[in-house]
């Protein structure tokens, strides 16, 4: 009897004051995300309950449509499947249809593509730490990592024209050579660079509140992150060796020193920490790039028509900005490739964005997802 | 213990804000990297992707263009639509150029695979916003381009050729 | 020699001839501090719209670029450009808000803060009343901000307006205690409220407060920026949070007041700082042979204040709100307690009981 009672009581009581959870929408357009993204979060007071992605805002039928398009033209999409690191992209597909038909670039473009893509590199992270300082609230760095970007950018203008799609990195080697100009004009940006790392990281790294709002946040353990397929600093801050560039390198990274940058806490401080520290090896294998730079031919000895020949099957991956860039490419005899897929890190890397952030605030999900330096674009193709 | 460590982390608390403090206040009295646009143009670099045009050689009272249509060809996106003529003295000329630079994304394929230095690039024109969509599938009036003549120096020939894969269908 | 003494001095001679002129001499009581009231209200609103253009200039300058640049010299008058722009934009209002405090609670932000400004001293005896319990009074005067956010919040008819209402309400309230706090050792050593009273002390003791109470002045400047609801403190209303913050459903006018409110709030915590912290009118020591009016000293001790607290907002990131409410419990709170103690502890043996 008693307890028919206090039932009736606890679901009244219930009915009463119990707090039921809403559902918001962070919707696409929003000044944090990273592009169009739309987050539908289930919360509970304050509390994060569900965070479900809502992609394709961003889709625009790349893979599909570079069927239709001849090898060398495909190379033009690729600068759009992630414009912020544009010549990893390039690279990726370039060296995928290399492996394919078994050609190799001269040495020299070799040299330079290792020059830009580590380049891209510095422009993706300069890019990457303004978003998540301004996602955290200190809204500074984006101005500053902008203004040493452009620097970046003018370089690549200077080589090949354009500051975002740049269609430099071919198959077979690059699209034209640098001009006498550019090594004084890099050597001398990486030397006004290198020491304005260290001056962000005064800025941000042992601020109280950054680290506040980012030790212990968003924490992935390695058994975590393997199984779930994550790449690139992101997987790196958690303490797994993950880096292509030392475990299946491409193009010469075997020739070249540097340190893969490893950070074992797993929480939003070490992927910064990571990327922090990969700008700084960046900047150091430019260097060694730039000083093994011979003349030499800029491309290889190519047929008329890039055909890949028939039943033939890539997967070809690179270290891009974010992770592991793969392409899966599959060739029919013909001039134009039969299937065309980018693996691209940010899409697998969001996959973890709930199960980090259950239990958390909503100001969190701002900061996890900076951190694992997401780009729309990647996600959606 | 907890106290000395309570303590530790607010003085270096303290410490590494004022750090944060002194690097924006650095910048504060430095000067600013702005280009104050429209009164301030800084010219483009020479190679920079910037507008299409139809090079007319004033000498010969023609396009250079012979309507080969491997521009055409190597477009991604089909955007060069031209025609041509076999003229009496067997040589082909070009009639009519139209480019959609509504749907061009400055790729720069059409240039590379010109093999009669017929288009280039011209890095000074880069403000082409127009009013009407129209306005931006040009023809070869539009895009005439004269190459200015530099007194004594010789004239400049197309970038270096890329490979004639580049782009070329089979 | 142009001293504030001698500007009030003329000013209210001259006033008075006019009362004598107009046979209204008796009422002098009664229209003088409304004159002042209005000559201070006057002064505020410009000062404030200065403050809007130096807040963009200075965010500007400290991330390498220029700020508003063209309209007006400097593009000093952009802010009028923007009060142009929010007096013309349509005043939308929920359907099913609660009338009259949604009406009343913008008014009550801005003027409440407006009404701190009261016992400021530019100068000696350049205030508008100088009640002889001014810092209690200014600190009465901030907690009408919490019921007007709160109003705010809860006539919005907006569950995300309210959830910000009540951040923004119980940060206030937990950072006025430390507010209270740091202010309490300048009390015990000055034996007296009144500001004027505080920046005379000042003068004849030969060194500011802010030497031997440095840790009370930043506690002071922390819980002021927290009290404007400023960045870092500034979770309810940041532009990168889902959850807009009470003025959510705000536009126009009644947005501008908000706006501007915070900004006045900025300007009183940073005058009282001034006032207690920083010696008020008095000039710099060794710059004294300048000879000039001790408001001018004040207007340039007040502008690096406020240039202080609008570097903390853009050179630092946001706290989450529990890491806020942490800050000022468990921070702030046991180290101006410590302060006092100190304080207290190092008077006793200096000076004995009882001395001032």
């Amino acid at each position: 009897m008693t307890d028919l009672l206090l039932s009736q009581v606890k679901s009244v009581g219930e009915s009463l004051i119990g707090t039921d959870e809403y559902v918001v929408n962070m919707g696409p357009q929003h000044p944090a995300t990273h592009g169009v993204l739309r987050l539908v979060v289930k919360l509970d007071g304050e509390t994060v309950k569900e965070t479900i992605p809502v992609l394709g805002y961003l889709h625009r039928s790349i893979e599909k449509i570079s069927e239709n398009r001849t090898f060398p033209q495909c190379i033009t999409y690729t600068d759009r499947v992630d414009y912020v690191s544009a010549m990893s992209v390039n690279l990726a597909f370039a060296l995928a249809t290399e492996r394919l038909m078994g050609i190799e670039a001269p040495a020299r473009a070799q040299w330079l593509r290792m020059i830009f893509v580590e380049l891209q590199r510095l422009a993706s992270h300069l890019l990457w730490m303004g978003a998540f300082a301004g996602d955290i609230g200190a809204l500074t760095p984006f101005l500053y990592g902008l203004r040493e970007r452009e620097r970046i950018l003018d370089l690549f203008e200077m080589t090949c024209g354009q500051r975002l799609t740049y269609n430099y990195i071919r198959i077979g080697g690059v699209m034209i050579d640098v001009l006498p100009e550019f090594m004084p004009k890099c050597r001398a940006f990486l030397d006004y660079f290198e020491p304005k790392i260290d001056e962000y990281e005064g800025l941000l790294t042992y601020n109280p509140i950054f680290l506040q709002r980012t030790k212990g946040v968003g924490v992935i353990s390695p058994e975590v992150g393997i199984n779930s397929g994550i790449c690139g600093p992101s997987l790196r801050g958690s303490g797994v060796s993950c880096d292509v560039r030392k475990q299946q390198p491409y193009l010469y990274y075997d020739q070249v020193k540097f340190n893969e940058c490893i950070e074992s806490a797993g929480d939003c401080w070490s992927r910064y920490k990571v990327r922090m520290n990969e700008m700084r090896e960046s900047v150091s294998i430019i260097r060694q790039c730039m000083d093994r730079l011979e003349p030499g031919p800029i491309e290889a000895k190519m047929p008329p028509v890039i055909k890949a020949p028939v039943g033939s099957e890539i997967y070809s991956r690179i270290e891009s900005s974010r992770g592991e860039m793969g392409v899966h490419l599959v060739g029919d005899g013909t001039a134009k490739p039969w299937k065309v897929k980018y693996r691209c890190a940010s899409f697998s890397n969001l996959y973890l964005l709930d199960e980090l952030t259950r239990g958390w605030k909503v100001a969190d999900i701002m900061a996890v997802l900076g951190s694992l330096d997401m780009i729309v674009p990647e996600v959606d193709r | 213990m907890g106290m000395l460590k309570y303590f530790k982390d607010i003085f270096g608390g303290l410490w590494n804000l004022s750090v944060g403090l002194s690097i924006t206040t650095k910048y504060f009295f430095k000067g600013t990297t702005t280009q104050q646009y429209p009164e301030e143009r800084l010219p483009l670099p020479a190679r920079s992707r910037s507008m299409i045009k139809l090079i007319y050689d004033d000498e010969k009272d023609q396009f250079n263009c012979v309507a080969c249509l491997m521009c055409a060809k190597a477009c991604p996106n089909s955007c060069i639509k031209l025609e041509g003529v076999r003229q009496a003295d067997g040589k082909r000329r070009m009639t009519t150029f139209k480019l959609d630079f509504s749907t061009c994304i400055f790729c720069g394929y059409c240039v590379e695979a010109c093999g009669f230095d017929a288009l280039t690039f011209v890095s000074e024109e880069y403000e082409n916003s127009v009013y009407k969509r129209g306005s931006l599938l040009q023809d070869e009036f539009a895009m005439k381009w004269i190459r200015p003549h530099v007194e004594g120096a010789e004239q400049p020939v197309a970038e270096a050729p890329a490979p004639a894969a580049a782009g070329a269908q089979s | 020699m142009l001293t504030g003494e001698n500007i009030v001095q003329l000013v209210s001679g001259l006033l008075h001839w006019a009362y004598a002129q107009a046979g209204i001499s008796s009422w002098a009581g009664i229209i003088d501090p409304i004159i002042a009231a209005v000559v201070m209200f006057g002064f505020i609103s410009v000062f404030v719209m200065f403050l809007v253009w130096m807040e963009r200039k200075v965010s500007a300058h400290m991330q390498s670029r220029i700020g508003p640049n063209r309209v007006g010299p400097f593009g000093l008058l952009q802010t009028v450009a923007d009060a142009i722009k929010l007096t013309t934009k349509e005043d939308v209002k929920p359907v099913n808000r609660d009338k009259i405090p949604y009406f009343l609670a913008p008014i009550v932000a801005f003027v409440a803060t407006f009404m701190g400004m009261v016992v400021i001293p530019f100068d000696k005896g350049m205030v508008v009343q100088d009640l002889n319990v001014g810092i209690l009074y200014i600190i009465a005067i901030t907690g009408f901000t919490v019921i007007a956010i709160l109003a705010a919040g809860w006539s919005s008819n907006n569950k995300y307006a309210l959830l910000g209402g009540f951040r923004s309400a119980a940060q206030i309230i937990s950072y006025e205690v430390p507010l209270v706090l740091s202010v309490v050792p300048i009390i015990m050593i000055t034996g007296t409220l009144s500001l004027s009273g505080i920046v005379e002390y000042q003068k004849t003791a030969g060194y500011w407060f802010i030497f031997p109470q440095i840790f009370a002045f930043l506690i002071f400047i922390t819980s002021a920026t927290a009290e404007a609801n400023r960045a870092p403190f500034d979770i309810p209303e940041a532009e990168s949070e889902l959850i807009g913050g009470f003025h959510t459903e705000y536009s126009g006018v009644k947005f501008a007041m908000f706006f501007l409110g915070e900004y006045i709030a900025v300007v009183v915590s940073s005058a009282v700082a001034v006032t207690l912290f920083l010696g008020g009118w008095l000039p710099v020591a060794f710059l004294g042979f300048l000879h000039l009016p001790g408001f001018v000293w004040f207007l340039a001790k007040l502008l690096l204040i406020i240039y202080l607290i609008m570097a903390f907002r853009w050179t630092f990131p946001r706290l989450r709100v529990d890491q806020l409410m942490d800050f000022g419990w468990k921070v702030l709170i046991p180290i101006s307690i410590l302060n006092i103690l100190i304080t207290a502890i190092v008077w006793l043996c200096l000076y004995g009981k009882g001395a001032q």
